[in-house]
């Protein structure tokens, strides 16, 4: 992935055959190699291996091209938080984009709260800290765990609340992503707290798979993502979360210091993004991408164009 | 290490898990054997087949599993969420180190020999039986290998489906950003297929004569 980049130059194999003229023509590939590496000006920007990420991170991507000048390279759809976070954190990308929940449950491992400014302001204090890292301003939308049923289901029993749900949850299963099912902020919170208990322990699976699943019958009840395109395109239905009990999720840039250092004119460009994508604006671009199939890259051009002229 | 805390507090769970990879590897490599082996024998008596058939075995293993899972979801009996849709998929996966290994292991005994077997008057059936099987076993058992090994790795994507297995703690480690799950669950699947290349391998070179 990120380090594809091998640091040895190839060897180079006329050793022994001529070795008094290879040896300052190696010497002068050495010197390029360093050479490229010493004014290392280039930013990496990496994603999650999802379409949203890959869609903010191409946003980001283009608008640092566009305001800086800078070459950026892109090390999108890594795999989910855990490896972006290292990535990051070993420096093998400079930037990427988080969301506030997920870094304050699943990375700081702190007990969820509701509070977006608390929990944005905490988020920033101990990546500073702890990793050398800091927190741009967030887009603007919320990217909350979506409960999602069948529309013709919700239509059926009258569910429009999470607490509707409690009624129906002995005869349904669910089919939960692994990231629902081991959080703090997950399955097991959420089950208390509106005291839903299914026929049998939720089904653990790809989180990717469990729309399909939803949608051909298998499960009864998902928990997507409340930005997520298929949400209409399958004709389903989110359920309100009326207890208050996820944790706000609020996309930012999260991005080394020390490249920030460096460039501090790529703060000043992804400024210019914050408070700009509403949560319909978010979906509405996360269909084009997977329920139109068009082009992330182009997207991400028409939305700047439009949006940040 | 706190590896060993998490074994010593979840035993039951991880003997559980370690158990269901277990079955998805011997069902899903026992079905791949049974369909793969007189597969690979019917492609040395219809040589026209055997592009096609390696062809197709060959796009199986292109396939990424989440696709191939999406595909397997709407279909009736072999589809659905849970330990049925991964040992189609782990089968298909497996299927052409062992098509091709006992495709070449018949194909490469000594023409010489098998012309002798004929000039002895034996029927194709005891030729296959009495000659080539026991020729070429080395070489499909090496398929065998292969593929046994490959499946104790691939079996990890059943937790995707709702399959459980040792997968299940690796995705669950690397959803929530915990090393220590992560290895928990890939030690022993790595320990499993070493010991399964070990066994088969004094397999191989016990029962195995090289058609040379």
């Amino acid at each position: 992935m990120a380090g594809d980049v091998s640091p040895h130059p190839p060897s180079p194999s006329p050793f022994g055959r001529g070795g008094a003229q290879s040896l300052p023509r190696c010497l002068g590939l050495l010197a390029l190699l360093l050479g490229g590496c010493a004014h290392r000006d280039r930013i990496v920007v990496g994603s999650k291996n999802f379409t949203e990420s890959d869609l903010l991170g191409e946003i980001v991507a283009q608008q640092i091209e566009r305001r800086t000048g800078l070459p950026v390279a892109r090390r999108f759809h890594l795999g989910g938080t855990f490896v972006c976070h290292r990535a990051i954190t070993s420096g093998q990308i400079d930037l990427y984009v988080e969301y506030t929940g997920t870094a304050y449950t699943a990375v700081l491992k702190h007990a969820a709260v509701a509070d977006r400014d608390s929990v944005y302001r905490t988020v920033a204090r101990d990546y500073a800290q702890q990793f050398g890292l800091v927190w741009g301003k967030p887009f603007g939308f919320n990217n909350t765990f979506a409960i999602t049923v069948r529309r013709r289901d919700a239509t059926r029993y009258g569910l429009q609340r999470i607490s509707d749900l409690a009624r129906v949850a002995p005869r349904w299963k669910a089919g939960f992503g692994y990231e629902f099912l081991e959080r703090a902020d997950g399955f097991r919170g959420l089950a208390s707290v509106y005291a839903l208990r299914f026929a049998a322990p939720p089904t653990a699976m790809d989180l990717g798979l469990t729309y399909r699943a939803l949608a051909e019958g298998k499960v009864d009840v998902i928990a997507g993502n409340s930005t997520d395109g298929q949400v209409q395109a399958l004709d389903l239905m989110v359920l309100e979360d009326d207890r208050h009990y996820f944790p706000p999720y609020e996309a930012a840039p999260v991005m080394r210091q020390v490249a920030i250092k460096r460039h501090p004119d790529i703060a000043a460009a992804l400024a210019q993004l914050e408070g700009r994508i509403s949560d319909a604006e978010m979906r509405r671009l996360n269909a084009l991408a997977d329920v139109e199939h068009r082009d992330i890259a182009t997207i991400a051009r028409d939305w700047l164009r439009a949006s940040v002229p | 290490m706190n590896l060993w805390n998490f074994y010593a507090r979840n035993s039951q769970e991880v003997l559980g898990l370690v158990g269901q990879h277990l079955y998805l590897v011997a069902i899903s490599t026992g079905a791949a054997i049974m369909i793969g082996v007189p597969l690979g024998i019917l492609l040395t008596r219809r040589p026209a087949w055997r592009g096609p058939v390696l062809g197709v075995a060959n796009v199986f293993q292109t396939v990424p599993s989440l696709a191939l899972f999406g595909f397997l979801i709407p279909l009736p009996f072999i589809g659905g969420i849970g330990a049925t849709t991964a040992i189609v998929a782990l089968v298909l996966y497996a299927l052409l180190p062992i098509v091709r290994n006992s495709y070449e292991g018949i194909a490469g005994v000594d023409p010489a020999v098998r012309e002798a077997g004929r000039g002895m008057g034996m029927t194709d059936w005891q030729l296959l039986t009495q000659v080539e099987l026991p020729l070429g076993f080395g070489v499909i058992l090496a398929g065998v290998r292969v593929a046994t090994v490959v499946s104790v790795g691939t079996a990890t994507i059943a937790a995707a489906i709702g399959a459980g297995g040792l997968g299940v703690y690796i995705f669950r480690g690397v959803a929530v950003v915990d090393d220590t799950l992560i290895l928990a669950g890939a030690l022993p699947a790595a320990l499993m297929a070493l010991a399964a290349d070990g066994l088969l391998g004094v397999a191989e070179r016990r029962f195995g004569w090289r058609a040379t």
